[in-house]
């Protein structure tokens, strides 16, 4: 016998395939409550895009830095001014400041987290806002896709008031918060908390809060109106649970109000500063141009409520009629209220028109569940932290990375004169247009005395007049230069060409400074 | 099912809103309560000011230097500017101007020259001025609800600038309590008037002056207030307001607010109405016009009405009236007679100027005098400051050692 007998490799059965991942089991392991719809997502997204829009807007060159620089002054003396504290020229004017905390907060944000953090905190803001009226219109339409349209129209109708960070920013948002909680269908115990929380810090924030107190009472005179006319009887309105819930809170919120440093001296204010001769100059608060774009958008926006209202087969409950109307008249009053126009406009106007469109075109009576898995838990989570962590507070809270301020502010800013002002500081008062006020005494030179600022009615009201003298250029306005000691004039180049053209050919001045934006003339010889 | 809300809560709610409101209203200050109420009413606020003196503060001249002026230069001069005023249509301007300089003390024995008290009376008294002008005219004391105002400005029979009535009656030493009798008022008097001034004064109103000079003589040791539309005033503001603008602006060339400046440091070397930053800033802005006015003095001792621009007020000289320089020169030589030396010009520039002024004033004929008699009045109590006397004790002395004699001319100019 011959050969070597080799042992036989063992035999081994063939490598079982590792098994697929079964996703199925994977999100089934996910708790309930982590388990995110795909509805969600797609409104993260689209609030995540309007958080990265506005997040990236430049800040506007005016208000906003005004704001910032009370906000300084008011955290280096510990106290609020009693009298303008800024403005030369205004010494001795009483300051009732409604916006102080804004100021305050506002300043501690750029302080701590840089010109992001302004940007990154408004557009929170807006997204808050966008995300309150999306819930609520999906809420009454069971439609994202109305929603969606919602949340379009809000920032259509808004977009001027949204494009500009300062206080009132804070008053829409508790508007915004307020109408929410009004048009809510089941209130909880935390809205008694909630609405007059709400008015307290609006009170301290801005002085739209009135508007907050207006519309609760629209609602009040609203129900009250309706369950007259429903039964006829006065006890109906008394016994009625809307009418006592929205009255207490409104008496509340009243309070609540008046929990500010100047207590009823604040609605004084309010209303002083309306009436305000000098602010009748400004745009916004004039009556309503309906030639510009704005006006445009407004008379769009009544024309198609008033097509919606006539054809919808949703009973129409007198708050909206009482809160539209009385908008739209405050709106043709002064531009100002279309801030607040806007966010009712849009949800009763959607509320309405998928009422209207489901009248002539039904389509299911409840949406469909949207699927709820951990898939889009992840993909919500995604996305936030996208639009989050790639917006200029993202970059500055997790890279460390400050924004560029070129970037960061509107095309008007004057950068370059500010910084040739800090570099030869300007003798005595400066003539300013009224625009770059604020910038300078933010940016500026310590100490720089402006001769306005964007709070008009601050201004004593000869010296408004002089101003205005100056920019229009009327009989005499070289000579207010003399009067009151200007050794400085600092106008933009967007608006103003006709002056500085008179000022080029005047002997006295000399240019110090001139680019795109602004030029600086400085007087050859000082007085 | 929908729980109503309870009574309890209704009634809860009701207390924490009384008690908010009502502890609102309690707790607001009184020009808070004030404001609300004009707002609800319309009634207008009237915010008063506390006046701690019965009569007026007096700033007193300095230095009593005959070189600068004689006796008998004083003397000739103050007989040109005596006020010899005709009795119809007597411009208040003109009465004002001459008890600012002659004071309430004011006597003469010539019976064509009002004295202070007459001075005084036409001017705190709508009667008289009525015997002078007629029905023709507004009148120049206007009823307010609590106080009185002065009708001011170019109108015919008006005060001319705003507050001049006020602070020359102050100057003059008029007390507060004085009666004043507007057209249908018998019980006011220069307190209401300058309760009103205090009301209605605003810091950027063309003159300031004059508010500033009238409560300087009266508020001290006050250094702020409120006017009726809530705004703080304070002496700070007025110096800042008065140092404000090109120098040559303002009433009479702008001399007049260096006078109204000094007059506010004076008053701070004893009340302190200043704080310190603007002291420093008023005295700067008073050595800069002294430093002005060193450079722009022409070889014969008058300033020019461009004194501002230094100078070249001399190198390039601008055609002014000769009354312009009347003007620059005496009301120069007036605030420095109260001003400390440090902020005095070299000693020859003062002597020089006094030279001018004298010569110039009694070169003038009576009706020269009278056609320009406020500016003249001026040199007139700037040389008297110079001797350390006021016109009216001067005059009365000189008067004493010299009678009025019927007989001779007011000057020898006048019967040429």
């Amino acid at each position: 016998m011959s050969g070597a007998v080799l042992d036989r490799p063992p035999m081994t059965s063939p490598k079982p395939e590792a098994p697929v991942a079964d996703l199925v089991t994977f999100e089934e392991r996910l708790p309930q409550e982590w388990k995110w719809s795909r509805r969600l997502a797609g409104c993260v997204l689209a609030l995540g895009l309007v958080y990265a829009w506005f997040g990236l807007k430049p800040l506007w060159h005016t208000d906003v830095w005004g704001h910032l620089n009370y906000g300084r002054w008011i955290v280096s003396h510990g106290t609020l001014p009693a009298t303008e504290p800024t403005m030369p020229l205004a010494q001795g004017v009483p300051f009732v400041d409604p916006y102080w905390l804004c100021q305050v907060l506002g300043y501690w944000t750029i302080q701590g987290l840089g010109v992001a953090g302004i940007q990154g905190v408004s557009s929170l803001m807006i997204t808050t806002m966008g995300a309150l009226l999306l819930h609520r219109c999906w809420q009454r339409t069971r439609s994202m896709g109305f929603a969606y349209l919602g949340l379009a129209a809000f920032l259509w109708l808004d977009w001027s008031t949204l494009a500009i960070v300062r206080p009132q920013l804070a008053g829409l948002l508790c508007f915004c918060v307020l109408l929410h909680r009004m048009t809510s269908p089941r209130a909880t115990t935390i809205d008694w908390v909630l609405v007059p929380a709400t008015h307290l810090v609006w009170a301290n924030m801005h002085g739209s809060f009135v508007l907050g107190l207006a519309l609760q009472g629209a609602f009040v005179a609203g129900r009250a109106l309706d369950l007259l006319r429903r039964t006829g009887a006065l006890r109906s309105v008394w016994h009625d649970h809307f009418v006592r819930r929205w009255l207490l809170w409104l008496q509340l919120s009243a309070v609540a109000t008046l929990v500010n440093p100047y207590g009823i001296g604040l609605y004084l204010e309010v209303w002083r500063v309306s009436g305000n001769p000098n602010l009748a100059s400004l745009t916004e608060w004039q009556t309503l141009d309906i030639r510009a774009t704005h006006g445009l958008v407004f008379v769009a926006s009544v024309v198609a409520l008033a097509m919606l209202y006539r054809f919808t087969p949703r009973r129409i409950a007198s708050w909206e009629v009482l809160t539209l109307v009385g908008l739209a008249l405050a709106s043709l009053w002064s531009a100002r209220f279309l801030s607040w126009w806007a966010p009712v406009a849009a949800v009763l106007g959607t509320v309405h028109l998928h009422a209207s469109l489901r009248r002539w075109c039904p389509w299911q009576a409840m949406p469909a569940p949207s699927p709820r898995s951990g898939k889009w838990t992840v993909v919500t989570l995604g996305l936030m932290w996208i639009f989050l962590g790639y917006s200029p507070l993202g970059m500055r809270l997790i890279h460390g990375k400050d924004a560029v301020l070129e970037k960061s502010v509107s095309e008007y800013t004057p950068l370059g004169a500010v910084e040739y002002l800090r570099e030869s500081p300007p003798e005595g008062l400066v003539f300013n247009v009224f625009e770059f006020g604020d910038y300078l005494q933010w940016a500026g030179p310590p100490g720089i005395r402006v001769f306005v600022n964007s709070h008009a009615h601050l201004v004593p009201r000869e010296v408004w007049l002089h101003y205005l003298q100056v920019i229009e250029q009327t009989a005499g306005w070289e000579e207010v230069f003399d009067r009151y000691g200007v050794n400085t004039v600092m106008v933009d180049t967007k608006y103003r060409e006709p002056l500085i053209r008179r000022m080029k050919d005047n002997a006295a001045w000399k240019i110090g400074y001139q680019d795109s934006r602004a030029v600086v003339f400085v007087r050859k010889a000082s007085i | 099912m929908r729980r109503n809300v309870s009574i309890e809560a209704v009634l809860i709610v009701q207390v924490v809103f009384l008690v908010g409101v009502v502890t609102s209203l309690v707790t607001a200050g009184p020009s808070l309560r004030g404001r609300l109420e004009r707002e609800f009413t319309g009634r207008p606020v009237l915010p008063v000011v506390p006046i701690p003196r019965e009569t007026p503060l007096t700033i007193e001249p300095l230095y009593d230097d005959p070189e600068v002026v004689s006796d008998e230069e004083l003397a000739a001069v103050l007989k040109k500017v005596q006020p010899r005023f005709p009795k119809s249509q007597l411009k208040p301007n003109f009465v004002e101007h001459a008890l600012r300089t002659w004071w309430l003390k004011a006597e003469f024995q010539d019976p064509d020259v009002m004295s202070g008290q007459a001075l005084k009376d036409y001017l705190v008294d709508h009667g008289k001025y009525l015997a002078s002008w007629g029905n023709d005219v507004e009148p120049l004391l206007m009823d307010r609800p609590e106080g009185v105002a002065i009708r001011w400005g170019k109108e015919t029979g008006a005060s001319v600038h705003h507050d001049h009535w006020l602070a020359s009656l102050t100057e003059a030493g008029v007390g507060l309590h004085e009666p004043v009798f507007t057209p249908s008022r018998q019980d006011m008097t220069i307190y209401n008037v300058l309760q009103e001034a205090l009301r209605d004064f605003r810091v950027d109103e063309v003159e300031t002056e004059w508010s500033a000079l009238a409560f300087g003589l009266w508020l001290p040791p006050t250094k702020s207030w409120q006017s009726n539309n809530g705004r703080e005033l304070s002496f700070d503001i007025l110096a800042q307001r008065l140092m404000r603008g090109d120098k040559k602006l303002g009433v009479c060339s702008g001399t007049h607010r260096v006078y109204s400046l000094m007059v506010l440091i004076r008053l701070d070397d004893e009340y302190h109405i200043l704080s310190p930053e603007i002291r420093t800033a008023a005295y700067s802005h008073l050595e800069r016009v002294r430093d002005l006015i060193s450079e722009s003095q022409f070889p014969d001792g008058h300033w020019a009405s461009n004194w501002a621009d230094g100078k070249v007020s001399v190198e390039k000289p601008i055609s002014d009236e000769a009354f312009k320089h009347v003007i620059a020169t005496g009301h120069h030589l007036e605030w420095l007679a109260i001003a400390p030396t440090d902020l005095h010009p070299p000693r020859e520039v003062i002597l020089k100027a006094a030279d001018w002024v004298i010569r110039t004033t009694t070169e003038q004929t009576q009706s020269q005098i009278l056609e320009r008699y406020t500016f003249f009045s001026h040199v007139g109590n700037a040389l008297s400051l110079w001797r350390k006397t006021h016109p009216a004790d001067f005059w009365k002395k000189w008067e004493a050692e010299h009678p009025y004699d019927p007989e001779a001319p007011v000057s020898a100019l006048d019967v040429r």
